[in-house]
């Protein structure tokens, strides 16, 4: 039998202090870094502009492009070289005259490059209306998607539970966020579809870990167990598992990442760095959180509770 | 005691033959849409035509005829060309009775066009309106300003607006006896209406433009999205489906009175310069342009538009960097600066392309409106000319009110220009027929405006003037403008088709370019092989036979969730495939969870048997919990998300709901079988 971990006793709980120093301290150079640059690096789908993306056969100079943008009156447009220097990406914040930009930039660049015109692989195109349509579309849909959470997690479990899957879930987000600016990748459409993806699948493991501390909860009322303890072993005992599920979609991701292209890259990296940080969060933020509340209450009460505990 | 697995291996069998079922179209198609691209290229390849046009001509079931007129004097090739066509039209038969069936690939795998339109409320309600005074006008602009911003409701402002300038919304729609809130109402079910009729204007456009299933739907009360797959010329497609259309004739303002205007603007705009520049001069006469004479040599040179507009800043007039310089002849500057912007082009004005802003603004500005005359306006005309290394526009001075619309047209043809001035001859033209009463108030018009010239109107902007010889009585016009065969095609198309009722404009443009298609295809297949072949490999090694158990139920999985797309018609796109490979990963979750459970219980002196039993029975709730959660974030998802992203959400969620069966109901069958042989000792686990 191939096992990674046999019963483990690793004291989680002991460590929880230095593990919230770490997040606070991640967190805290992600939001400075959100700060200095004025928020996410928004892609049009939220601003609004035109991006184009257009391939040339041979590599070609960026000066060129830009000059033969610049004749248009496209001089500000914001291109970037990628791939093997024949891939081009062209953005243009201009939004009044609203999608004949993509149509005047291709025929431009025929113009300029009558050997090689380049071929559109595509155009994306949105309006500042839509933009910001979708920008708080956006928010909503995190927002209920959190609160869906907290109302599913307080009816299963107490209530407290909820609000730790909550805050872990919070935390990963907020993480990724400012990894995201201090990288400066660009938050589109696609990267929210995976913060929703992964508050999920963080989710997963934490409800995976909560099942075994419910469970232990039960059985352990009479060994007079302290939560702290109690939490210890239910993550020691599923520690296998949140190891062995979170490599398999840690491959998938990576497979993404490496294999699906530049379309879902920013999908991928974001699914990439959300899982690593949905298998911490569940262990070192929502347990914790847990934890602590518990210690703030009398102990009775605890038992109390937890012997009422749901199921 | 054994369980009774009769009713789940039913279940699974079930579960298999739809699957089969719902697959066979899926499988069937992509092998004949193979084949018949191969035939296609060689067609191609024989016959020299595009593959789109051939595509084209396969849709109009005329692909023989096509094939025979290109190769009428290349009588070798046709044979083997008409051959090939034959295997392609008994191909796209079989293909045609299976697609309706297969699984739909999303626009960003098989490349294509997603087009938002709206109806453009402001340009609806100026079109509406019987009256457009200055108020009018400045009213109008607040509107659209502030209706820019999101969750506003475009009629609550011009209602606020209306009532902030102090009139009452009966001055310019409906009648006075009219309560405001009725006018509002008719004004919000006329931009409805115009949504209706503007979507069967738009389906028959497209027909015509020849789009194989193109999905034209309605969102909301203003929307129009419109999914265009498979098309290549995007900007051709967007031009005919998004232009209003509009047609007029308006007659043009006779040269002695354009003149007179121009003198008028070049003595407004000179004070407006002076005065911002606290001079006290006083604007002397201005010298008359002569736009009778041929294109002049100008002494142009770059000036920045700070100069010619002294006293405002490019900041405020939001204007691009790039359009900060025009061409202007330094010698009329001071005396006559709107001269200076502008040349003559025959006998029309001709403005350089790079003035086109700077002329827009003059025209725009508050003085220069006052001296223009209230029932004539400055248009421009529809496409550059180029002359020497500079692009020109013409501009013409038009009476306001239109003589005659296109809502009289009964048919629209292009063709290529036979009679009338030699110089036409062997041009495309579109030539127009009316309705009994468009021909009478068409005969009408010119017989009293003979050598005048009449402006046809293509949306405000003029795409022709010709000049009025003599009455004509039949309602025939043509309309002629340097275009090529396709351009007079096109306009054609959407004259025939008609004006739309209200104009629209694209707020939402995103269109996949058919190799980035091909691209995606096949990126997405290589991340599903790749991730799939990763976790079934590590399940294999880390769990042995019961791994292999789980990869069985994982390749289950996989199969019903492409039957489920199948037959919940839904759409194959990038992202879904994304999610598909996402739930490889997650899918397998179940199964290690209860097999982690199991060896616990092993560990814990259980029996084989008994062990399975606990291990099922104690992961299952867990399971259930963190299936549901992950669920109930897809379908936030597939709520929130347009195209792509709902692919995602959908293959996510099928994922999800399937691993159930699969990771529990199908692993359990089998360790069942397993443990009924015989008795078990030790597992592989």
């Amino acid at each position: 039998m191939v096992q990674f971990f046999r019963e483990t006793h690793i004291d989680f709980m002991q460590k929880r202090k230095y593990a919230i120093l770490a997040s606070a301290i991640l967190i805290l150079i992600g939001i400075a870094s959100l700060i200095i640059k004025g928020g996410p690096k928004y892609s049009i789908d939220f601003l609004g502009g035109t991006e184009i993306h257009v391939q040339f056969q041979q590599p070609q100079d960026p000066g060129a492009v830009r000059e033969a943008l610049a004749a248009l009156g496209y001089g500000d447009a914001e291109i970037k070289q990628f791939g093997g220097r024949e891939d081009f990406l062209i953005r243009v914040q201009q939004q009044e005259i609203g999608t004949q930009i993509s149509d005047n930039i291709l025929a431009a660049l025929q113009k300029a490059f009558p050997s090689d015109p380049g071929e559109m692989r595509s155009v994306e195109s949105v309006g500042p209306k839509i933009g910001r349509e979708l920008r708080s579309a956006s928010v909503w849909a995190t927002l209920i998607s959190l609160f869906l959470i907290l109302i599913y997690v307080s009816f299963r479990f107490e209530f407290i539970f909820a609000v730790g899957a909550v805050v872990a879930l919070f935390h990963d987000v907020m993480v990724t966020l400012g990894i995201f600016s201090l990288l400066n990748l660009e938050v589109n459409l696609a990267v929210v579809a995976a913060f929703l993806t992964l508050v999920g699948y963080s989710l997963n493991d934490t409800i995976v870990i909560f099942d075994r501390i419910r469970e232990n909860l039960k059985l352990r009322r009479r060994d007079n167990l302290q939560i702290a303890e109690i939490i210890n072993l239910s993550i020691n005992q599923t520690l296998s598992r949140t190891i062995l599920t979170s490599l398999t979609v840690f491959f998938v991701v990576v497979v993404l990442f490496l294999f699906g292209g530049q379309v879902i890259h920013n999908f991928s990296f974001c699914m990439l760095i959300g899982v690593i940080a949905g298998s911490y969060s569940t262990i070192f933020i929502a347990a914790t959180l847990v934890v602590e509340w518990y210690k703030k209450h009398h102990l009775a009460k605890i038992k109390q509770r937890s012997a009422v505990a749901v199921r | 005691m054994r369980r009774n697995n009769t009713f789940r291996v039913v279940l699974i069998t079930l579960a298999l033959v739809w699957s089969g079922y719902q697959l066979y179209p899926t499988f069937m198609t992509t092998r004949f849409k193979d084949q018949a691209d191969g035939h296609l290229n060689k067609i191609s390849q024989t016959s020299g035509l595009s593959i789109d046009d051939l595509n084209n001509a396969l849709r109009q079931g005329r692909l023989e005829q096509q094939l025979k007129a290109a190769l009428a004097n290349r009588s070798e090739a046709l044979p083997v060309a008409l051959e090939e066509a034959q295997k392609l039209i008994t191909l796209d038969d079989k293909i045609a009775k299976h697609e309706p069936r297969a699984i739909k690939r999303g626009l960003d795998l098989q490349g294509g066009s997603y087009l938002v339109f709206e109806v453009d409320l402001a340009k609806m309600v100026r079109d509406l309106a019987k009256n457009k005074d200055a108020k009018f006008e400045e009213v109008l602009r607040a509107v659209e300003a502030k209706a820019k911003a999101p969750n506003v409701d475009f009629f609550d402002v011009l209602v606020q607006e209306i009532a902030s300038a102090q009139v009452r919304l009966s001055r310019y729609w409906g009648n006075r006896s009219q309560e405001d809130g009725q006018i509002v109402e008719d004004l919000k079910k006329n931009a409805t209406d115009s949504v209706d009729r503007n979507l069967e204007i738009l389906r028959n456009r497209i027909d015509q433009f020849g789009v194989s299933e193109p999905s034209i739907t309605r969102q909301g009360d203003r929307r129009i999205v419109v999914e265009l797959a498979g098309i290549t010329d995007v900007g051709r497609a967007k031009n005919i489906i998004g232009k209003t259309a509009q047609l007029k004739f308006s007659l043009v303002r006779e040269p002695e009175i354009t003149n007179d205007v121009i003198v008028k603007i070049n003595a407004a705009m000179k004070r407006a310069r002076a005065g911002s520049r606290n001079d006290s001069a006083q604007a002397a006469e201005a010298a008359p342009v002569d736009t009778t004479q041929e294109a002049k040599v100008r002494n142009d040179e770059e000036v920045s538009v700070s100069e010619l507009f002294p006293g405002s800043t490019s900041a405020d007039s939001g204007e691009p960097a790039s359009d900060s310089t025009v061409l202007v002849d330094r010698e009329l500057l001071e005396e006559n600066p709107f001269s200076a912007l502008i040349g003559a082009l025959g006998p029309d004005i001709g403005v350089p392309e790079k003035n086109v802003r700077a002329v827009e603004r003059v025209l725009h500005s508050p003085e220069v409106r006052n001296v223009v005359p209230a029932d004539a306006e400055f248009l421009w005309s529809n496409k550059a000319e180029q002359l020497a290394d500079t692009k020109y526009y013409r501009l013409y001075l038009v009476k306001r009110e239109a003589e005659l619309t296109g809502t009289n047209l009964t048919d629209a043809r292009a063709n290529i220009g036979s009679g009338g001035r030699v110089s036409r001859q062997g041009e495309w033209e579109v030539s127009m027929e009316m309705n009994s009463e468009g021909a009478k108030t068409f005969s009408v018009v010119t017989g009293a405006n003979v050598n005048k010239r009449l402006a046809i109107l293509l949306d405000d902007k003029i795409v022709t003037a010709p000049n009025i010889n003599e009455r004509i009585p039949n309602g025939r016009a043509v309309i002629h403008g340097a275009m090529d065969a396709e351009e007079a095609g096109d306009l054609a198309i959407v004259l025939r088709a008609g004006a739309l009722q209200a104009p629209m404009q694209i707020i939402e443009e995103r269109t996949v370019g058919p190799s980035l298609g091909r691209d995606s295809i096949e990126k997405g297949q290589n991340s599903a092989i790749i991730g799939f072949v990763i976790v079934v490999a590590f399940m294999l090694f880390y769990y042995r036979l019961s791994g292999l158990i789980a990869n069985l139920a994982l390749l289950l999985n996989v199969i019903i969730v492409f039957a489920a797309l199948a037959q919940f018609k839904a759409t194959l796109t990038l992202p879904g495939i994304a999610g598909i490979i996402l739930t490889f990963g997650m899918a397998v979750d179940a199964n290690v969870l209860i097999f982690e459970r199991i060896r616990e219980e092993l560990r814990g002196g259980k029996t084989v048997k008994a062990a399975i039993d606990a291990g099922y029975d104690r992961a299952f709730w867990t399971i259930f919990d963190a299936n549901l959660t992950n669920a109930l974030t897809a379908m936030v998802l597939l709520q929130f998300g347009t195209g792509p992203v709902k692919g995602f959400a959908i293959t996510l969620l099928f994922g999800i709901a399937v691993s159930m069966f699969t990771a529990i109901v199908f692993t359990r069958v089998i360790y069942d079988w397993m443990t009924s042989r015989r008795v078990m000792t030790s597992l592989s686990i």
